[in-house]
């Protein structure tokens, strides 16, 4: 990605029920990429129809690079391909995406290739594109748990996926379910701030984030 | 934690057949059963299909005294089904007061390295506390792919420590105890080299593409 130049965003919301702080969280950051000019597609998961993914793997033999399956899955692929951002937002479930975030995230399959590659200490797929993306996550957990063994499995989830997801740039902020708009947006913009993007609006002070908000996790991966 | 009466084998891939995860928990469910423990398996996918398959689903978790959920890495974590289904035990078992079943997971992935499990154990870990079960362990097979979805008295040979893992396992829950390290040890051992894991794995793929994708390079980018 440009670090200058806006580009295209793609926002999975994860979302299960109306969750007030994932609320404003989804609108701190649908207004704060729009300022800074980026294009936003603005997904809601619950409101599709994306079928489990079916682990047969023909996305990697039948139909190269695309799912097999014709329902709102196969646009994963596609939309996340298309994007210079990609972000997720959900409630930390027992430490993981909700199952709203995860029947998406199972679709990105076919970006990469088959093949297993030795990496480091790992193995991993390597990608299929050459497109580059950066990655942001947002997770809420039960006030008072910005700490608790979810929220930690949450971090190192999303350290593990970048290491097979390969984001040049990342954050990942934990919010606490209750924290109110002025807090949100603040901590949305520090998040916004790791990964390039430079909110137009109001400026808000970004170190002062780290007092409203866990939002110390952030990378880069070789 | 007390030896269990009752099993409930949660079987979570969403693949319909030939399922390394349906492999490795119907084994240990054999195992279960041939020391006295009453069995049952649910197909989560299924299950969540129709609200009669998940109340079935919510009887089979209720009356169970030990629930063992088998499934493949997705991303990472955990399939989307499988999470449903946890989110909505969860929930099921926040009104089933004093029931404490005992949980164990089982997770099998094609990556050869099982550090790249821990993460979806740790999650299943997590769902236990939150549920109000009893965590008794989790077993991790890296190279799933060697079983390749077949019965694994099938392939007990090559996957003999896997087996090893499981006895011990049927054992240790059969008595009311959690998984044992040395089960825990030897599921993680390989069954093969990493690096002739890598070579047979890619040689596979090329192979099943030259016979499934009617020259469409397996390298090609859709979206481009």
């Amino acid at each position: 990605m440009n670090d200058t130049l806006p580009g295209a965003a793609l926002l999975l919301d994860g979302r299960r029920d109306d969750e007030p702080t994932l609320g404003l969280a989804h609108d701190a950051l649908v207004e704060g990429l729009a300022a800074g000019g980026w294009a936003v597609d603005d997904w809601r998961l619950r409101d599709d129809k994306i079928a489990w993914c079916a682990g047969c793997f023909k996305c990697w033999t039948t139909t190269p690079g695309m799912c097999a399956h014709h329902d709102d899955g196969r646009e994963v692929a596609e939309r996340w391909v298309r994007s210079d951002l990609i972000v997720f937002l959900t409630p930390v479930t027992f430490g993981g995406y909700s199952s709203e975030l995860k029947k998406a995230l199972d679709h990105v399959i076919p970006i990469l290739l088959p093949y297993l590659r030795k990496r480091g200490e790992d193995t991993h797929h390597p990608q299929r594109y050459e497109r580059e993306r950066d990655l942001l996550v947002v997770g809420t957990v039960p006030a008072g748990q910005p700490d608790s063994a979810g929220a930690r499995t949450f971090r190192r989830l999303v350290e593990r996926n970048t290491l097979n997801m390969e984001p040049p740039r990342w954050a990942t902020g934990v919010l606490e379910e209750g924290a109110g708009e002025w807090e949100v947006r603040v901590a949305v913009d520090a998040l916004l701030a790791k990964v390039g993007v430079a909110p137009a609006r109001d400026a808000v002070g970004v170190t002062t984030a780290q007092d409203k908000c866990d939002s110390d996790r952030e990378g880069a991966v070789a | 934690m007390s030896a269990p009466q009752t099993a409930l084998l949660l079987i979570g891939s969403p693949k319909p057949k030939e399922s390394s995860s349906e492999s490795l928990g119907a084994y240990l469910f054999e195992e279960l059963a041939a020391r006295g423990v009453k069995t049952q398996a649910v197909n989560v996918v299924k299950a969540l299909r129709s609200d009669e398959a998940t109340a079935a689903l919510r009887a089979a978790v209720a009356a169970s005294d030990l629930i063992v959920l088998s499934f493949p890495l997705y991303v990472d974590s955990l399939p989307a089904p499988v999470t449903l289904a946890l989110e909505q035990i969860a929930v099921w078992n926040a009104d089933a007061a004093g029931h404490r079943p005992a949980f164990v997971a089982i997770c099998q992935s094609g990556f050869p390295e099982v550090e790249q499990n821990e993460i979806a154990i740790e999650i299943c870990h997590n769902f236990a506390d939150a549920a109000g079960f009893v965590w008794a362990g989790g077993l991790i097979l890296a190279a799933g792919g060697m079983v390749g979805g077949q019965p694994l008295r099938k392939i007990k040979g090559m996957m003999r420590s896997a087996v090893s893992a499981l006895d011990l396992t049927a054992d240790a829950l059969a008595a009311g105890q959690a998984v044992p390290e040395k089960a825990v040890v030897l599921m993680a051992k390989p069954a093969i080299p990493k690096i002739g894991y890598r070579f047979m794995a890619n040689w596979g793929w090329r192979s099943q593409l030259k016979k499934e994708a009617g020259g469409t390079p397996l390298d090609a980018r859709p979206y481009a």
